[in-house]
């Protein structure tokens, strides 16, 4: 990590220094503990603000649509990979762009870590794979690999997919991982359970859109949500509403979703809101062989016809 | 989602096949009919004191 | 609720279904009364909006066809 953290500095500084980019986007310290915030970085002065550790779960891609100066980005494998997808939907250009590649390991989850602990937590270090948790009265040392995000722990593409420059030498992929063992348990649910399952997944929010404005995805100059003539959701936190809020986002987010986890990270309610999307990520791979942000060459299934396009739904 | 999947139909009909779209009207009513009214997708209005 | 009757949603593409409808109709053929039709300019105009507007609003089943 620490190598990263002067490999991430040095190519800023070179990049700023040369002229090639006006900004670097990249992570600097939170205010509060495993909360890094974007930073832009303009000036080859302000390159030693930047950091990286396992707490760098934000999107950065969310910061690129419709810019139009030249810009350097520190991208994980799922940044790569919505990086990708803005340029297929012509958000930004790819010459605009250098992509400064993280082989990641995984981002480490709050949700999960601060409820472990009663009170505060004030200080999070890391060593290799080892966290350490500091507040009043407790210190106490975790594995990494325990408190990684689900996004993370289930993530089979860590290397970016797309990069001018890396920091370090690519990590090995995940193998044999069972993505969708959630999904496939609520897929058998009959239709009353499904209604059950989700009005007490979906109980605790408060309609923040906190989900929504994490996510690289939702650019919309105007969301649906925000719309009012027709108005297609209500604002308060009725359970429809709230109901029909998350399945059109979802859906508005079908074959786009690289399931980086921003949106359940940045909820605070720590409500599984990513279980909507994979499962729409799952039918885009079983129906169309698709996966979200892999390639420039291809255009994503619900943009294109084919044929053989599975309509085994109309009658 | 939770809604019936009988609620939602989705057909292809051209438009000389006037006999398929009665066919087709008559199949969806059965089966939203078999089904019984909506009950939950249904947002209902504050109620006013 | 014995006399409860289903209110069906229906949009139809305004160069298949909706044709298929006005063709039925001029050959003067019967149909159950339960469809309330939405002409939309093609089913490219369809969107998940629109089916959970009509769930929301009360519909008991929504029929899309093109």
């Amino acid at each position: 990590m620490l190598a990263y953290i002067e490999k991430i500095k040095e190519i800023s500084r070179r990049l700023l220094q040369e002229g090639n980019v006006d900004m670097v986007i990249g992570f600097r310290r939170g205010t509060v503990p495993m909360m890094n915030e974007p930073c832009f970085v303009k000036t080859p002065e302000d390159v030693d603000n930047l950091v990286w550790d396992s707490n760098c779960g934000i999107n950065l891609a969310n910061y690129l649509t419709n810019r139009q100066e030249k810009i350097g980005i520190v991208a994980k494998g799922c940044d790569s990979r919505n990086i990708v997808t803005h340029i297929i939907e012509n958000k930004i250009k790819r010459d605009q762009l250098v992509i400064i590649g993280v082989p990641c390991k995984g981002m480490i989850d709050r949700h999960k870590i601060q409820a472990m602990f009663e009170t505060e937590i004030e200080h999070v270090t890391e060593l290799d794979d080892k966290i350490t948790i500091k507040g009043v009265g407790f210190e106490k040392t975790l594995e990494k690999k325990d408190v990684l995000q689900d996004n993370c722990a289930l993530c089979i593409h860590r290397n970016p997919v797309i990069h001018d420059e890396l920091v370090g030498d690519l990590v090995d992929e995940q193998k044999n991982i069972d993505r969708y063992k959630d999904i496939r348990n609520i897929e058998t649910l009959s239709p009353e359970e499904k209604w059950r399952y989700f009005d007490n997944l979906l109980s605790a929010c408060i309609r923040c859109y906190a989900c929504r404005n994490a996510c690289p995805l939702c650019y919309c100059p105007t969301c649906f949500v925000d719309e009012s003539r027709p108005q297609w959701v209500g604002k308060s936190i009725d359970p429809i509403d709230i109901r029909t809020f998350h399945f059109l986002r979802a859906y508005h987010c079908a074959g786009r979703c690289t399931d980086c986890g921003s949106c359940e990270r940045a909820c605070p309610m720590g409500i599984k809101v990513r279980l909507f999307t994979k499962k729409l990520e799952k039918d885009c791979l079983e129906l169309f062989d698709w996966e979200a942000g892999m390639t420039l060459e291809k255009r994503p299934p619900l943009d294109t016809y084919r044929p053989d396009d599975p309509d085994d739904f109309i009658k | 989602m939770g809604i019936e999947p009988g609620r939602l139909h989705f057909s292809w009909i051209s438009s000389a096949e006037s006999t398929k779209f009665v066919d087709v009207v008559n199949d969806v009513t059965a089966g939203v009919k078999a089904l019984g009214p909506n009950k939950t997708f249904l947002k209902t209005e504050a109620k006013v004191a | 609720m014995s006399h409860w009757e289903p209110k069906i949603v229906s949009f139809l593409c305004n160069w298949c279904s909706y044709g298929a409808a006005d063709l039925a109709g001029v050959s003067r053929m019967e149909y159950p009364p339960n469809i309330r039709v939405i002409r939309i300019p093609c089913t490219g105009r369809m969107s998940a909006k629109f089916i959970l507007a009509a769930f929301r609003q009360g519909a008991d089943g929504v029929w899309v066809s093109g």
